[in-house]
């Protein structure tokens, strides 16, 4: 049976290794949400290349620290040209590889709740971090942070790990933003609702939240667009908080080494079109980084408005989240 | 003529030492006789090459064997029991025996078939051992031992337990490889067998 | 003098020697490498900060609390189970206890998890029940009995199937002496079955310890919080969030130190741990017993199989309706069936390089005089166990990067490090049944000069076919499920299998996930089922068996 099946398989995997040979190709580091079938990949990339007359190439890695690990063990010679999917937990530590060049582009267009003037990285979408919750387990969410911290030890919450994930790490600047000081003890009154820390959002979201067994977890404000768009259920709801929800930006950038800055340079700027935008809200369920207008799907209307983005430079962070990790893992270990 | 000169084997963890000192003329049978734990298997084992002698040495028509391997060595040996693959068919058993990688060409397999035939076994080539009754179990195995044309046989026990019918047989293809000029060794305690085969006999 | 002049191929005993011998030497200069390039990009190495945090003691603290009550729990099921499975060689469904028993192990974590939660989590049908039944129980499935469920859920069928192979490998005499003097209950345990048990049982021990103390996703999802965190977890993040290549591979060192040692004392004494029984008895041998030993045995059963089947039997329930297209939904085979396609294209090589690697190494093993040659093949069993697979790729990633140009050496990487992974169980089912040819087949084997090839393919073989089978679907099990090593290579936008579980858990699919899942499932299923079918040793012939012989007339 085996013997019947290598060279078919074989079959399936020879075009992978002739498309090398193409004059022109854009080299894209990103990851597997971005480059799924159903990801905003690869309508972008038909969409790309119909106006360069390039091929595009992504390589898919398992999340955006381990692009950045990947470009770091690669180092100049690494054959990409452009990084797409880092996020502001990982910036900094992008650019003190000096591996990144500027991205030349005008910011302008931007439609980010805040001011954003990097010259190295240029986001794509963004959207707040945020509790979603089952409104069929759950009436009346906590309407802030505070209020979530003093409810009663009944309410049970899903978050993720910040030594493992993106969410978490949000979550944690989160508090950190909100209290400051105070955020070790907040974190030991939340300890008790904390049904668990999983690995990763989708652990949690896959094993935990959909089976039923804590009413909230730790997800994103744009979360519910999906349920509401495809899934056709307005059973998800994400909490608004009156603190105010942490931000999430994810960015791309152009690298240093590429023989290939021009083609690169107008991706970055085809990233700032409606042509790839357009592709983001229900592909990717992010805001758009530029307006859309029109072209928003009505569901992200019905998402929540926080009163306020929280968001540190990502330099700040980079300096202190080795700390603040440290001192939630007192918190919460003894 | 085969030749054991001073052959010694030493014996459990006391260091007891087993000496064998002895001569077989080409054609010929010898008989070894002994009571159980006399050394009578060791000595088969020491000249098929399963056993390492602690000195002495073990001659051929003159050349000595004593350090060969043991599928290096001119013998095939038959034993009580146990002689056949169980997990392989009577034909393969025996193919085996002719080429250890069952490589044959059409006389070779033809002759294991008339072999079969000629022991009254004929179509039992497909059969597994554990079909089989003790007595064709053992026609099947001399078969192949003579099928390798060796010319030296160790026979440990070759007819313990077996019917008169067999028996028969089984003498009769003994002897008729014997009158063939093939050398052989039995070692058995049983006296009809010793004195239907054995030209001559050596106590231990 | 012999008849043969040409000599059999691969007779020279060196071929039994050097390949494996070789291979061992290649695996461990592997990891030297993998952990020295780490270390070199790490550039200084600082222990002392490192090791002396408090959270740091706290985490091996913790990691090795935890693998020991795994250890124990496991051991404590799986004791009674194979004595279970041994004693009732008719109990209905025993092929079937033997499947599942094999599934649990190979299962991708986050399925498998997901159904342990279905069952035993908060909203679980377990929970359900014992609510009913027990109001007020207390039960918690999250913290520490979480994850000793778990652990026991993955270990406990794998250390009772190793431990099946040791009581049916009791010699027939010793069995029948036991019923004849009509032993029963402790003494049987006493006299016949704790001294089959006893010499693999440390194995066995060490090898369900390892796989708990290596334990990192399941330890995570269960776990709680921070206060569970096992030294895989720091290893993850040292490597993958803090880009701390210092601490990450100080930290795998501490891990190849502890459990190194561990096998170091097992190895020291010899012990086997081998899952395929290597002898079987010919027929069962009645056992005196009273009535309600063969009810509680019955009933232990039972309770295995619901504890086995039921976690599976809600990944089957959550995934079918994504299977299961409906006019409304899309059909998720279009991504599915490339996806297979792509996964066994890894997987198949991967679990025929690490059968063929396996084989090497025992034949090596038994070859092997000088202890250090022994020492050689015996670390190959069990080093890629005990090495973060992540560390390893990561050093190897290092190492290779300036040849590292396309995809397909990528690929060839995964299948690489996925089948090195799956060796040391290969190992441990073929062990038993490659040792067990008696010594009177391979004295004869020899006069014959059944040697080298051809006493691999007239010999071996016939009692391997059905090892080699089920090893087979142990390596390419094993490397279809696994998604550590394919996330750390890249893939060029086609996912494999489990890619494809991750990409669609990352974006919402989780109906579709829970039907990927469910498909996976199904795959493993059909990898053991059709591998479990190859015929064993055959003792008689198939057509003519059941016809009496007929006796020849002058017989």
């Amino acid at each position: 049976m085996f013997s019947r099946l290598i060279p078919a398989l074989l079959a399936v995997s020879l075009p992978a290794m002739s498309a090398a040979e193409e004059p022109a190709v854009l080299n894209v580091y990103t990851h597997p949400s971005f480059a799924a079938e159903w990801g905003p990949g690869p309508a972008v990339k038909e969409a790309f290349e119909e106006q360069c007359g390039c091929s595009l190439n992504y390589t898919v890695l398992d999340s955006g620290g381990d692009i950045l690990q990947r470009l770091r063990l690669e180092g100049s010679s690494t054959p990409a040209d452009v990084v797409l999917g880092l996020d502001t937990g990982t910036m900094e530590t992008a650019r003190q590889t000096g591996l990144l060049g500027r991205h030349g582009q005008s910011l302008e267009r931007l439609a980010l709740p805040v001011n954003w003037d990097d010259d190295t990285f240029v986001p794509y979408d963004w959207g707040y971090f945020a509790f979603v919750y089952d409104t069929e387990q759950l009436q009346e969410p906590p309407s802030s942070l505070e209020e979530l911290v003093n409810a009663p030890d009944d309410l049970k919450i899903i978050i993720q790990d910040p030594r493992t994930s993106t969410p978490g790490l949000g979550l944690l600047l989160w508090m950190h933003t909100v209290y400051g000081d105070e955020a070790p003890a907040k974190w030991q009154q939340l300890s008790n609702k904390i049904l668990a820390t999983t690995q990763s959002w989708s652990d949690g979201y896959f094993s935990l939240f959909m089976n039923g067994e804590a009413p909230m977890i730790l997800s994103y404000s744009t979360s519910p667009a999906y349920h509401m768009a495809i899934d056709k259920t307005d059973r998800y709801q994400a909490a608004r908080f009156n603190e105010g929800h942490y931000l999430q930006v994810e960015v791309a950038a152009l690298v240093e080494s590429s023989d290939n800055k021009p083609l690169a340079r107008s991706f970055l700027d085809f990233m700032l079109t409606a042509d790839f935008q357009r592709h983001i809200p229900l592909k990717n369920v992010m805001y758009p980084a530029i307006d859309l207008g029109d072209e928003l799907p009505s569901v992200f209307d019905k998402l929540i408005a926080p009163p306020e983005a929280l968001y540190m430079d990502p330099a700040k962070v980079a300096s202190i989240r080795r700390q603040l990790v440290n001192d939630w893992l007192d918190a919460l270990t003894n | 003529m085969l030749e054991i000169k001073d052959l010694a084997f030493e014996y459990g963890p006391d260091g007891h030492l087993w000496r064998f000192d002895f001569s077989v003329p080409a054609g010929e049978c010898l008989a070894i006789q002994g009571p159980s734990g006399s050394g009578k298997s060791t000595l088969l084992s020491l000249v098929a090459g399963f056993l390492p002698p602690a000195s002495g040495r073990i001659l051929w028509m003159d050349r000595p064997i004593q350090l060969l391997k043991p599928w290096q060595r001119p013998v095939t040996s038959v034993f009580q029991e146990h002689n056949l693959f169980e997990h392989l068919n009577v034909f393969t058993n025996i193919g085996l025996g002719i080429h250890p990688g069952l490589k044959l060409d059409e006389s070779q397999r033809q002759a294991i078939e008339a072999g079969l035939e000629r022991t009254g076994l004929a179509g039992f080539g497909p059969r597994m051992p554990g079909e089989l009754s003790g007595g064709q179990r053992q026609r099947v195995a001399l078969l192949r031992a003579i099928l390798r044309r060796q010319p030296l046989l160790l026979l440990d026990e070759p007819m313990t337990g077996l019917d008169t019918e067999t028996r028969k047989i089984l003498y009769a293809m003994l002897l008729e490889e014997k009158a063939r000029g093939i050398t052989m060794l039995l070692a058995s305690h049983d006296e009809e067998e010793r004195r239907i085969l054995a030209d001559s006999h050596w106590n231990l | 003098m012999s008849p043969h002049t040409k000599a059999a191929p691969f007779s020279h005993p060196g071929w039994q020697l050097w390949p494996g011998l070789l291979l061992g030497t290649a695996l461990l200069l592997l990891v030297a490498l993998g952990l020295g390039s780490i270390l070199r990009e790490a550039g200084e190495l600082d222990i002392g900060p490192s090791l002396a945090g408090s959270y740091f003691q706290s985490v091996v603290g913790f990691t090795l609390w935890q693998a020991l009550l795994s250890v124990v729990l496991s051991l404590a099921l799986a004791l009674p189970v194979a004595t279970a499975l041994a004693r009732y060689t008719g109990f209905p469904g025993r092929t079937l206890i033997l499947r599942l028993m094999e599934l649990s192990l190979v299962l991708p974590t986050i399925v498998a998890v997901s159904g342990i939660i279905a069952v035993f989590g908060r909203q679980g049908w377990f929970t359900g029940l014992l609510n009913i039944w027990l109001p007020g129980n207390g039960w918690n499935l999250y913290g520490l009995s979480g994850i000793l469920l778990a652990h026991v859920f993955f270990n406990a069928p794998l250390a009772a199937r190793i431990l099946l192979q040791a009581l049916d490998s009791i010699p027939p005499p010793r069995m029948r002496t036991a019923s004849q003097l009509g032993l029963g209950g402790w003494w049987l345990w006493r006299a016949v079955h704790w001294p089959a048990i006893k010499p693999v049982l440390p194995g066995v021990a060490a090898l369900v310890f390892t796989l708990c103390f290596t334990s990192f996703a399941i330890i995570m999802t269960l776990g709680g919080g921070p206060g569970t965190t096992t030294l895989e977890v720091a290893i993850y993040q040292a490597l993958r969030f803090e880009f701390d290549f210092a601490r990450a591979a100080l930290f795998a060192m501490l891990q190849l130190l502890i459990c190194g040692g561990l096998w170091w004392l097992v190895f020291r004494k010899h012990l086997d741990t081998a899952v395929l029984p290597n002898r079987r008895l010919s027929r069962p041998v009645p056992l005196f017993a009273r009535p309600w030993q063969g009810f509680s045995a019955g009933l232990l059963l039972l309770i295995f199989t619901a504890f086995l089947v039921a976690p599976l039997l809600a990944i089957i329930l959550r995934g079918l309706p994504a299977l299961w297209p409906t006019a409304d939904t899309p059909s998720i085979y279009q991504q599915l069936l490339p996806a297979t396609a792509r996964s066994l294209l890894i997987a198949i090589p991967a679990g025929l390089g690490s059968v063929l690697v396996a084989l090497l190494t025992l034949a090596a093993a038994n070859r092997a005089r000088r202890r250090w040659f022994a020492i050689v093949p015996t670390v190959t069993g069990y080093l890629p166990l005990i090495v973060p697979p992540l560390v390893l790729g990561t050093g190897l990633f290092i190492l290779l990067r300036p040849q590292l140009g396309n995809t397909m050496q990528g690929w060839f990487l995964v299948a690489l490090i996925n089948g090195l992974m799956a060796v040391p169980f290969v190992l441990q089912i073929l062990r038993g049944p490659l040792t067990s040819l008696d010594a009177g087949s391979l004295q004869q084997a020899d006069q014959l000069g059944i040697l080298g090839w051809y006493r691999w393919r007239w010999l071996y073989w016939p009692h391997l076919r059905r090892p080699v089978a089920l090893a087979l679907a142990y390596g390419v099990a094993l490397s279809l499920g696994d998604f550590g090593v394919i996330a750390l290579f890249g893939s060029p936008g086609k996912p494999t299998l489990p890619v494809l579980l991750y990409q669609q858990l990352g974006s919402y699919r989780l109906a579709e996930a829970a039907g990927t899942g469910l498909w996976l499932l199904g795959l493993l299923v059909l990898i053991f089922v059709s591998l479990s079918r190859v015929p064993g040793v055959k003792s008689r012939t198939t057509s003519a068996a059941s016809q009496p012989l007929p006796e020849p007339e002058h017989a």
